[in-house]
């Protein structure tokens, strides 16, 4: 469909910017999801640095306090909605219909609406430090009655929920997309129990944001009528209690959304770079399910302290626990795939080793923070801040970048610098855990999340300056990325089809793939026909 | 080769620079350095230290045993220099009977963390006992002060006096916004949330000053929210809080309240004289001393367009002696009183 409409296109619709702007292909739409979103990701990542140099020092007085306020709130915003959750999805557009051995996805020019969607949101986001008042400065979770009119007027809280609106619809649009392409655009051959674990960690990530993202969209909806229309959902009685429960049930999810595409990620990058194939797929993918389902029944352990009457507070820790389980089956799984196997230590593999070593950590504080009377010393501190980056940016973002290394090769047909590859990771890694690590003890030493200053010294300051200090490291990390990105894509060495040896199909295309990917695609006999295929060719040479 | 010496030193820098704040907090002066939550003053706060150890027990080993694993295997199985490119590992695809250990391994982990904690529930909220003589004080959060109301009426903002071992129910209400109470060394945080009355249980057992926060981001001045409690012997306590105004008072407990209410509330936006600082200068404005719209203003807090930011409702919920009491304060004191002639004003 795509192709045929690009191939009658107007001549002008073939210029080397307007191509761009006008595609419907799914992989020109992937590349600039994922160039858009690490746009995003720079710019919520010089928020933190303000933060951190803010935080640095007790008493500080680099930016004031309703800049700090406006600070978190739209680096907490961004990360989610205009990072990660895009990133991932630039992912499943690029590499999901290549994967299934389909030509483009179920609907192009929804896909490229869903671009564009996103991207105005992002807009509209990041432009509201413009508005009158600065921007929405109510956190990323915009707790009523905080974020109602009577104690944020301003534009800016409006503006958050209008790009949340934007982003949402993005998100909704795609998911469909990646459904329907899922469910009826496999090759001949490839039944689910051989779809790429990565399509299943799609599948997972589209069904959740069609399940939850309703409830978000309704939640500031009725946010936009207090504030706008005089209406009093979130103002009366019980309704900051209302908000906290719909923001939750998305918000818990939203991190699932946002976990479990990187999972994926892994379990294709682990399997190739210890050239084995992956241990226990049936067990990966039916945790992806497990996990996808008991995080919908898990958003109160937000709200522990709140005033829950005991029995609940137990359920929701029961649920959250019970999530535990199929992930500790993923971790398990990754490491028994590379017990044994040829390691090659390439940047990808070295994200994903570092991924399951940050991710044991964040998902162990996570029963930590589930057992909530331990919850009522830690909640609202930054050991909760210390706990979702070990999971966000220790498991999420290591996984990114694991894939960009990854299909690096695929969508530009070069190689990227694998010394400058290298370099990052170690800067990342030394920078995430000197950055995070001490804020567990931070939360435990009393330090609530939010705040722009603190007047406390000795060790308290310490872990603070030790905590800065990592977070110019990850700057100085993200940097040579960059770097090695701009100049492997201009200048890198060329590289064939399948430079990593690889199992899935999206390496039997060339690289880059063709406008339609495939000429041809082989029958798919199992989850690897990329092995298959060298097997075949093997056996014939011999 | 090369490559291997140089992930090995970098592995080593990476664990040394992890231990670091270990090392720091095991040897920092105070207590354990973050490494837990602080020794408690309380019986709740006891059992919620116990149960952290408990579980970080079990974490650290589960902890430590997928990171051992997860460095041998490193060690162990990378590609060696003599190994073909294209070699390939054992085409191993599972064991099901592997996977059932290793999933039945964390479910029960799981259960003996949750029967515990479960069991040990009513030792949280417990104050240990006899409960017949609590003391029952509301805990009001405001943008951006606590007010405490004691059984007769007296109130007192950011310091609370408490007596030793007397159990105490905390009511927590809130005014605005959400906010949430935290002392950490005498037992867990709990939220105040308008319309809503959250009781939090407790009992002090040693006597001492111990600090607290608004844990729950509440608005600009979040960060500088803080809470005292002292707490006091009995007699001592019966003394500070007599000390305390309540209604019907005048002269200097009127005056010692007006001040109080004045430095914890007013002062910290418009500064303590009432330069004006986050907030605009208010000395010598007429409303400080128009009770009737003195009273609309911190009841309704102020929307000015076209200026930035706002005032909240600082004293929804006053009772008319504090307000009195605030503008007796301002009255006496000759650099915030507006001139005697004028009567009116605006905000």
């Amino acid at each position: 469909m795509a192709v045929g409409s690009e191939a009658l296109a107007p001549s002008w619709r073939e210029g080397r910017v307007t191509g761009w702007l006008t595609t419907v292909d799914h992989k020109r739409i992937g590349i600039l999801y994922i160039v858009t979103a690490f746009f995003f990701f720079f710019a919520a990542g010089v928020m933190a640095l303000l933060m951190r140099l803010q935080l640095a020092q007790a008493g500080n007085d680099i930016v004031t306090e309703n800049d700090y306020n406006q600070l978190f709130t739209i680096h907490g915003t961004a990360m989610i909605f205009l990072f990660v959750v895009p990133i991932l999805a630039g992912f499943g557009n690029y590499v999901v219909p290549l994967m299934i051995g389909a030509r483009d996805m179920a609907f192009p020019r929804l896909n490229a609406l869903s671009y564009w969607l996103f991207l105005l949101g992002g807009i509209v986001i990041l432009g509201s430090f413009l508005a009158d008042g600065g921007a929405a400065s109510s956190g990323w979770t915009a707790y009523t009655p905080l974020s109602t009119e009577e104690f944020s007027p301003g534009t800016g809280q409006d503006l958050w929920i209008l790009g949340l609106h934007l982003t949402s619809l993005s998100s909704l649009a795609g998911a469909i997309n990646f459904i329907v392409t899922i469910h009826n655009m496999r090759t001949p051959g490839m039944t689910w129990m051989r779809i790429p674990l990565f399509v299943w960690a799609i599948e997972a990530f589209a069904v959740l944001l069609l399940l939850v993202l309703p409830t978000i969209s309704a939640a500031v909806t009725l946010l936009l009528l207090d504030r706008q229309a005089g209406t009093s959902f979130f103002t009366g009685e019980n309704g900051a209690l209302l908000w906290q429960h719909m923001f939750w049930f998305f918000g818990h999810p939203e991190v699932y959304i946002m976990v479990l595409p990187a999972m994926g990620i892994l379990s294709e990058v682990i399997p190739v770079f210890s050239r084995k194939p992956i241990f226990g797929y049936k067990a990966i993918a039916f945790s992806t399910i497990g996990i996808a389902f008991a995080s919908m029944l898990v958003w109160a352990h937000h709200m522990f302290t709140v005033g829950m009457p005991d029995a609940l507070q137990a359920w929701f820790m029961v649920t959250s626990f019970s999530v535990a389980v199929p992930t500790a089956i993923k971790i398990f799984n990754w490491l028994a795939t590379l017990w044994r196997g040829h390691l090659w230590f390439r940047a990808p593999l070295l994200f994903c080793l570092g991924f399951i070593g940050l991710f044991t950590m964040g998902g162990l504080s996570g029963v930590m923070l589930a057992v909530f009377p331990v919850d009522y010393q830690t909640h609202d501190t930054y050991y909760v801040v210390a706990h979702f980056h070990y999971v966000l940016f220790g498991g999420s973002v290591f996984g990114i970048f694991a894939g960009i290394y990854y299909w690096f090769p695929k969508m530009t047909g070069r190689m990227y610098d694998e010394r400058l590859g290298v370099a990052h990771f170690w800067l990342m890694f030394l920078g995430f855990n000197a950055a995070f690590l001490p804020q567990h003890m931070l939360g435990l030493m009393g330090m609530q999340r939010r705040i722009y200053t603190y007047d406390r010294e000795g060790l308290f300051e310490w872990y603070n300056l030790v905590s800065s200090l990592g977070s110019f490291l990850m700057g100085i990390a993200i940097l040579v990325f960059f770097w090695n990105m701009t100049k492997s894509w201009r200048s890198g060495p060329r590289v064939g089809n399948d430079p990593w040896s690889a199992d899935t199909l999206e390496w039997y295309a060339t690289s880059p793939p063709a406008a339609h990917n495939f000429d041809r695609v082989p029958y798919v006999s199992s989850s690897r026909p990329l092995r298959d295929l060298r097997e075949r060719l093997r056996e014939r040479g011999a | 080769m090369g490559r291997t010496i140089v992930a090995i030193v970098a592995t080593g820098t990476a664990l040394v620079l992890a231990a670091l704040p270990i090392v720091l907090a095991l040897v920092s002066p105070g207590g354990l350095g973050g490494l837990a939550p602080p020794d408690p003053a309380t019986p709740s706060g006891e059992a919620i230290n116990q149960l952290y150890w408990f579980v970080f027990g079990i974490c650290a080993v589960v902890f430590i045993g997928v990171e051992t694993a997860l460095v041998l295997f490193i060690l162990r199985f990378r590609r060696r220099s003599t190994t073909p490119v294209d070699a390939e590992g054992p085409q191993i695809h599972g064991n099901t009977r592997l996977e059932i250990i290793w999933t039945a391994i964390p479910a029960v982990i799981l259960a003996v963390i949750a029967i515990v904690v479960l069991v040990r529930t009513p030792a949280v909220q417990a104050t240990g006992g006899d409960r017949s003589d609590e003391l029952v004080v509301r805990v009001e959060g405001h943008q951006f002060y606590w007010r405490y109301v004691y059984p007769d009426g007296q109130i007192s903002l950011d310091t609370l006096v408490l007596p030793v071992d007397r159990p105490v129910k905390l009511e927590l209400v809130s005014y605005d916004v959400n906010h949430s109470w935290w002392v950490r060394e005498l037992t867990g945080k709990q939220d105040a949330i308008r319309g809503q009355v959250n009781e939090l249980l407790l009992r002090p057992t040693a006597e001492g000053t111990f600090d607290g926060v608004c844990a729950e981001f509440c608005g600009v001045l979040h960060a500088v929210m803080p809470t005292t409690v002292e707490v006091v012997s009995q007699e001592e306590y019966a003394s500070r809080i007599e000390q305390l105004s309540g209604q019907d008072q005048a002269g200097e407990a009127q005056l010692a309240l007006g001040r109080q209410t004045w430095e914890r509330t007013c002062a910290k936006c418009h500064g303590p004289e009432g330069q004006g600082d986050l907030g605009p200068p208010i000395a010598q404005n007429g409303t400080l001393v128009d009770e009737e719209a003195l009273r609309d203003l911190l009841n309704d807090g102020l929307d000015t367009p076209g200026v930035e930011g706002y005032m909240p409702p600082v004293g929804r919920g006053w009772p008319a002696f504090q307000v009195q009491a605030l503008i007796e304060y301002i009255r006496s004191n000759e650099d915030l009183a507006p001139p005697e002639q004028d009567g009116g004003g605006s905000g």
